[in-house]
């Protein structure tokens, strides 16, 4: 319970206004900080829905692909330079952004993740490398300015933000060919 | 058990498929620049009454343009990137119109964002590299702060100052009516397309 108290706190705190303001003036920080904090929110969060909803987690979420499904979903959408723009100046959208990272992203993510099977895991990295690396070399390359709230050179740095994360997701499947975790257990 | 499973993955993709369309007009605007764009064509805004000083000192209102086809870009002389290949692109489309056009038709006009700094005398000097008349091809600025926003509002030109004096800022060509109507927002790194557009508007509309 402490873990659902604490993402609740947390949940709150991001959404005081000076907070909000400050993570969303710098794009990077917008995108790669704010969004995935939300999402580490929704997680803390998820062990009270997942104790006042068990049987529609078994049901809905049984092996984890659903769950893992919407999580992409969402976390590919927040990729679109369109939905990041207008959650700056559409305040529905804003407010989607702060519904749907915790509870459609964060909360399936933490029921999914220990269902899904070693393949849909890796599968799921996998994804994420391709997508961030296509979406790092469109902000890095993209000769226009994607988002009407940022400028170019914010862009550029985001584009690499991207490229880092997939660097890390590609080092980590790398690694899964030459070492073998349980034979550190 | 399974089923229920499988119709979650089904209501989930759907669910996706819907987001995305909604969030990109039907997968048609992936940008909000592209969706502004996609607006304007739709809501074709009309020219707010502005007062421009152009390069020759000249100052008189918009409305002086009535009756004529304007080919609008907005920029700063004092812009590294995109202008001056915005401005290099507009003289293209200049080019590639027939004489009989320019001026009588069709006027050309550069309006700067920047009029603290875009004087006349500014002006005059940047007009020189890209071969504008300052007639068929004026270039101007908007000396009074609450209209020059009130056009880029209206038009959709969003203009970000930086710390160094310089402005991020979107690029296209204009196009407005004779009616002072805006018509047509093109890619302004495609001037040969832009020109085909413009020349068959004239066609139809002064020759036919």
């Amino acid at each position: 319970m402490t873990q659902v108290i604490a993402g609740l706190v947390f949940y709150l705190f991001l959404m005081l206004p000076p907070v909000v303001e400050l993570l969303e003036s710098i794009m990077i920080i917008h995108m790669h900080m704010q969004m995935p904090l939300l999402v580490v929110a929704g997680f803390l969060m998820a062990p009270l829905f997942q104790k006042k909803f068990p049987s529609f987690f078994a049901k809905y979420n049984m092996n984890g692909i659903p769950g893992i499904l919407l999580f992409m979903i969402i976390m590919f959408f927040w990729n679109i330079p369109r939905a990041m723009d207008e959650a700056l100046t559409i305040p529905l959208v804003e407010i989607f952004k702060f519904i749907s990272l915790p509870f459609l992203a964060g909360v399936p993510l933490r029921d999914s993740w220990n269902k899904l099977t070693t393949k849909w895991k890796n599968g799921t990295l996998l994804m994420f490398l391709i997508v961030y690396t296509g979406t790092g070399i469109l902000y890095i390359a993209s000769p226009v300015q994607l988002c009407n709230n940022y400028l170019v050179k914010e862009q550029i740095t985001l584009g690499w933000g991207f490229i880092t994360v997939a660097a890390a997701i590609l080092i980590y499947l790398i690694q899964l060919f030459f070492v073998n975790p349980s034979d550190y257990e | 058990m399974r089923k229920n499973n499988t119709i979650a993955t089904t209501v989930v993709i759907l669910f996706g498929i819907l987001l995305f369309a909604v969030g990109t007009d039907g997968f048609t605007a992936f940008t909000a620049e592209t969706a502004r764009t996609n607006d304007l064509l739709e809501a074709q805004p009309q020219f707010p009454e502005v007062t421009l000083e152009d390069s020759k000192e000249r100052v008189y209102p918009i409305s002086d343009f009535e009756g004529n086809y304007l080919f609008i870009t907005f920029m700063y002389t004092s812009c590294e990137d995109v202008c001056p290949e915005l401005e290099m692109n507009m003289l293209q489309v200049y080019k590639q119109l027939p004489e009989e056009y320019i001026g009588e038709d069709i006027t050309f006009l550069s309006i700067s964002f920047d009029p603290e700094r875009d004087d006349p005398e500014t002006l005059t000097k940047y007009r020189g590299y890209f071969e504008s008349d300052g007639e068929t091809w004026r270039m101007a600025r908007i000396p009074d702060q609450a209209e020059l926003d009130a056009l880029l509002e209206e038009f959709g030109v969003i203009v970000i100052p930086d710390d160094h004096g310089n402005f991020t800022h979107n690029s296209a060509f204009y196009l407005v009516d004779p009616d002072g109507y805006l018509i047509d927002v093109m890619d302004y790194t495609q001037p040969d397309a832009a020109a085909d557009r413009v020349n068959s508007i004239l066609d139809q509309e002064v020759g036919g």
